[in-house]
Parts: C-alpha cells; structure tokens; sequence
C-alpha cells in the first residue's frame, strides 16, 4: 500500500547507504536472518488489508439473524458517501489531527529550543519532558478526564481563582475536541522535542558564530538559520507524528466516547462501533478502508507542498 | 554598555529558567493528582479539588486497599500479570527477530524477484507497515484468530504484539548495525565461523545497548496498547489498560479515588522505563533512525 509514501519519506529524508557493506552476499544463511520477520509482517498486513478489503464489498451483518454473507459490489461505498455521521468523523478526526500535530510542533520546537541552551540540571529536565508519551495513554485519559473535570476538576478551580469563567471542557461541543486535542498534546510534545532537540544539536555551530560576528539577532538566527537548517527534521517528525495521530482511538474513547453527541468522534471509533456493537462488518471495513484512503491522501499532499516549497525556496 | 548586555543575557536565562519550571510542572502535574486522588476518600473527591495531604485534606489508603487486598483483587493482579508477562514476551521476540533482520539487511544483498526491490526498499516497506492505522486490519486479525481459536489467549496477543512490534526493531536495530564496526565479526569468518555464529557470539554481545533500548521501546508499545486487548481479548488475557479503561463506566459515574490508583499502577512500569530509556535516546539511538 504505502510503498509509493515510503519512497517519497525516503526522498525527503536522507537516503541511507547499507548496501555498501554487503559483501558476503552469496552466502545462502541470508535468507534464515530476514525471512521469519518478512513472512510475519506479509502474513499479518498484506493478507489482513487484502481481507478487509474484501469484506468491504460483502454484506456481512451479524446482527441479523437472516442474509448471511452476500456479494454487494459498491453498495457499502455508496452508504458511505451519504452517511452524514460518517463525514462528521472524517472532519473529527482531520481537525484533530492538524491541531494536535501542529500544537505538539510548536511547543515542541518552544521546549526544544530553551533545553538547548546552556541550561543547568539538563539530564534531569529531559527525564521529565520524556515522561508523559511514556505513559498508557488510556490512563493519561483518566488524568485528563478530573483534571478538566468542569466542577471538581483543579483546571477549573484554578481558573475561577485567577477570575475566569468556568469552562465547559467536555461538555459543550465545540470546545470538547480542543480539549482533546490539549490532553493528547500532553502526551504527545515530548516526542516532537526530543527529536527536534537531537536536530538542533546537530547543526553546525560556525553558522552561528559567523551570524553573531555579522551582528544578527536571536529572532533573526532562529528565522533565517536555525529554522531552515531544521527543516528537514521537522518535516520527517510532522509526518510520523500525523500518521500517528490519524489511529486517535484509546484517547478520546475514555475521555469522551466520541461525545457529547457525536462531536468527538472519530473515523476509528466509528469503524469500531459499526463493526463491534453492531456487527456491520462489511461497512465497518469501508470505513476502516476510507481511513487510509484519508492517511494516504493526506501524507502525499503534505509532501508534495513541502518539496514545493523548498523548491521555490531554492529558486 | 558592558554590564547592560550581561543584563540582557542574565533576564534571558531567567526566563528560560522560567519557562521550564513551567514545562516541568506541566509535565508532573497530571501524575501528582493521580498521587493525590488515589490517597482521597470517595466523598473527598466529590467535595471539589484539594491539593495538599495533611493539609487540606486527610490522606487514607483506602483506595490502595479496595485494588490490593479487596474485592477487586482477583482483576487487578491478573490483568496486571498478564501485562507484565506478554509485552516483555513479545517485546523480547520481536528484539530476536527484528535484530536478525536488521543484521541482515546491513550485511546482505538482497533482490525481490519481479518487483526489483534491494536492501532498502525491503526496509522501506517494513516500516511502512507501521503506518497502517491498525482499524484497518482488526477485523480481519479477529476473524483470523476465532478461526485459529487464539482470541482470548496469551499466545495470540503474544504475537500480536510482536509483529506489530517488528518493523519498529527492524528500523532500529538497522540503523545500530549499520554503525557498528566490522574489523571483528570479520575476522571471525576469516577463521571459519558461520554467520549466525559470528552474530550470536561477537554482534549481539557488542549490540546489548541498541538491543536493551529496543526491547524498552517495544515494551512500552505493547504495554500500552488497548485496540489489540479491547478487540482480540475479553476475560481470561485481558491487559492492564483494557482493564483500566473499562474500570471507568460505572452507571453512578466514575469512582476517581480507585481509578486514580488503577491508572497509577499501569503507569508504574511505565515510569521506570522511561527513567531507564533516556540514556539511550541520548546517544541518539532514536533519532539516528528517524533521520
């Protein structure tokens, strides 16, 4: 499926040399080191999306008692296209993602850069910062859920102390997926951080003193060196980072459920719910199917506008 | 003009200062109300937030209690149990197999037959798995294991964990390998030994770091998962945040003094490993591979 996005990835990122090294290439134990991964990996994501895809133009409904398994050709697709409950998740889940990667970006480049000055007690802020994506996120839901807890929740509390509002975090709908989008940025900063933190170590410090000796600025070094140098770096982050973010399931189920309504729910927990608790399977696989139609789509368009860019950047 | 500019720099330090104590209590915060609720009484938590034990509110070890030694003890120690043997289980032989490919492809040539692909198109391909979101094929993996009658057991979710760990110690172990130096394991086939020889006894032992920092990684993947548990278990191999997650729908609302212990407990390992991981990512493990 995603041969054609790995090349791309492998273009932006540097290419790798390994075959250099490779001189006993006849030898025939070659095949015992790489095969056993191989065959698993084949065995558990070409056969699956092959199935699924399948599944995805049959009726297939386990809770009817009658039908059985039929052959319906495009129909679960046509469903699909008319099911308004279907692009209220698509919009969830696309809005979650640009904000939730984009936040952890900017915060993540903010912490990055303040961790890579010359800072005290630097090992001890590190453990810290790398802590929350460490954690279960269906715990770190938990924490979320009291601590944006409307009337017992500290946010609130402390909110309302300074002389604010109280704020409806999960029960209006509008600002509950922004709340989801905070807790997951919690959790998901630190790893926009360390990376971003490893890439700005490893430019070149003679740039820098030679901006210096011209007289630049801190805000004119950061926009016109330290930014493009990283650029990159953060393109390669960006992108794991929102093919990550398009699988949000564990988050917002325990946090919200996909409520209030409907309002948080995304792709995945639909797809969930069609094929578990109502046992649709065929629809529940069109759904599924539509999900990386969308990570597809999306990771292919980002790409293509950032080689634009650096492009007209280089004309 | 002198002293104006160390003025400059030593507000620009504060700041920094400033802005990480900042980070840092952000980044705690959230652990220290787990801390806090788990040690309130049931009306405590109801009564609205209180910060401080002994001094706004009286701690108790009741929630600790009710999960250790009361009714719910049976669910909490099994499911506690079966994290801790599976994701280390599957962690492990996803380490055995992704370091023996990741070898291969340092120290091989490859070429797949029609489609024409070399050493780094297969590595391409492997990672590429992990952008599949994994909805996409559950169904189809819970057709599978009714049909090999592994739903519910510790072997399926073993290794479903492990394959969904494998191209991620593939990439990894790749990488490490690609930087190790040869001059030894070449001088041992010089002397006759096979390569699986010239792996197991002079690869691996120079690798332990890159192998101990994979085996955290994937640990903590499968640790953490609740798709896989939620949809392959139910009963009998269910995992710690299936358990966790499910603890929280009580029809008189959640009971946050047993769920705040409940979650502590699942992050507990976490927490180790991740005082455990930093090292490595500081050599730089994981970023080597992601550039």
């Amino acid at each position: 499926m995603s041969t054609n996005l790995a090349g791309q990835l492998a273009k932006v990122s540097a290419p790798r040399e390994t075959a250099r090294a490779a001189r006993v290439s006849s030898d025939p134990s070659k095949h015992i080191f790489l095969l056993p991964a191989v065959i698993l990996i084949l065995l558990f994501s070409l056969f699956p999306l092959f199935f699924s895809l399948v599944l995805a133009f049959l009726s297939w409904d386990l809770s009817r008692l009658t039908g059985g398994v039929r052959f319906i050709g495009l129909e679960n697709f046509v469903t699909l296209v008319n099911d308004a409950r279907f692009w209220n998740t698509a919009r969830v889940t696309l809005t979650f993602v640009v904000g939730a990667v984009s936040l952890e970006y900017l915060v993540g480049l903010g912490v990055a850069l303040l961790l890579n000055q010359d800072v005290r007690f630097r090992r001890f802020f590190r453990v810290v910062f790398l802590m929350p994506m460490m954690l279960t996120p269906a715990a770190v839901a938990y924490a979320g859920r009291m601590l944006f807890n409307e009337g017992q929740g500290p946010i609130n509390h402390i909110i309302k102390l300074l002389g604010g509002p109280q704020v409806p975090w999960f029960s209006n709908p509008s600002l509950a997926l922004p709340s989801l989008i905070l807790v997951d940025t919690w959790e998901w900063t630190p790893f926009m951080m360390i990376v971003l933190l490893a890439g700005l170590q490893s430019l070149p410090p003679e740039v820098y003193e030679a901006a210096r000796v011209d007289g630049a600025n801190d805000w004119q070094i950061f926009r016109h060196i330290t930014f493009p140098m990283l650029a990159p770096v953060s393109v390669t982050v960006i992108l794991i980072r929102a093919l990550e973010a398009f699988k949000l399931f564990d988050i917002v189920t325990v946090m919200t459920g996909g409520g209030p309504g409907t309002a948080t729910e995304p792709v995945t927990l639909y797809a969930y719910l069609v094929g578990m608790k109502n046992g649709n399977l065929g629809y529940a696989s069109a759904i599924a199917y539509s999900l990386l139609v969308m990570v597809i789509i999306s990771s292919t368009l980002f790409l293509r506008l950032v080689r634009q860019r650096a492009v007209q950047a280089a004309e | 003009m002198q002293v104006t500019m160390r003025q400059t720099r030593r507000i620009k330090l504060g700041i920094t200062y400033l802005l990480l104590a900042i980070w840092t209590i952000i980044c705690l915060f959230p652990i220290y109300w787990l801390v806090i609720t788990s040690v309130k009484l049931p009306v405590a938590v109801f009564q609205g937030p209180t910060y401080f034990p002994w001094i706004d509110f009286q701690p108790t070890l009741n929630a600790w209690k009710y999960l250790l030694v009361g009714p719910m003890q049976n669910q909490v120690v099994r499911s506690w149990l079966n994290s801790a043997v599976m994701a280390p289980t599957s962690a492990a032989l996803a380490v055995a197999l992704g370091s023996l490919a990741g070898y291969a492809l340092t120290r091989f040539n490859y070429l797949v037959p029609v489609l024409k692909w070399r050493n780094n198109d297969i590595a391409f391909w492997i990672i590429s798995q992990r952008m599949l979101p994994p909805v996409v094929v559950i169904l189809p993996y819970l057709i599978m294991y009714r049909v090999l009658g592994l739903v519910d057991t510790h072997a399926g979710m073993i290794l479903i964990y492990m394959v969904f760990n494998l191209p991620f110690a593939v990439w990894i172990m790749r990488d490490f390998f690609a930087n190790l130096p040869r001059d030894l394991e070449e001088s041992a086939l010089i002397d006759g030994a096979s390569r699986l020889q010239a792996f197991r006894l002079i690869v691996l032992p120079l690798s332990s770091p890159g192998l101990i920092a994979t085996f955290l990684f994937c640990m903590m993947f499968s640790w953490n998962d609740y798709l896989f548990a939620l949809m392959l278990t139910f009963s009998r191999a269910t995992t710690m945040p299936m358990f966790v997650a499910g603890a929280g729908s009580q029809s008189y609302g959640p009971q946050w003094w047993f769920l705040s212990a409940l979650s502590l407990l699942t992050i507990a390992p976490m927490i180790v490993i991740a005082l455990l991981i930093e090292r490595y990512i500081t050599r730089g493990l994981i970023v080597g591979a992601i550039k």
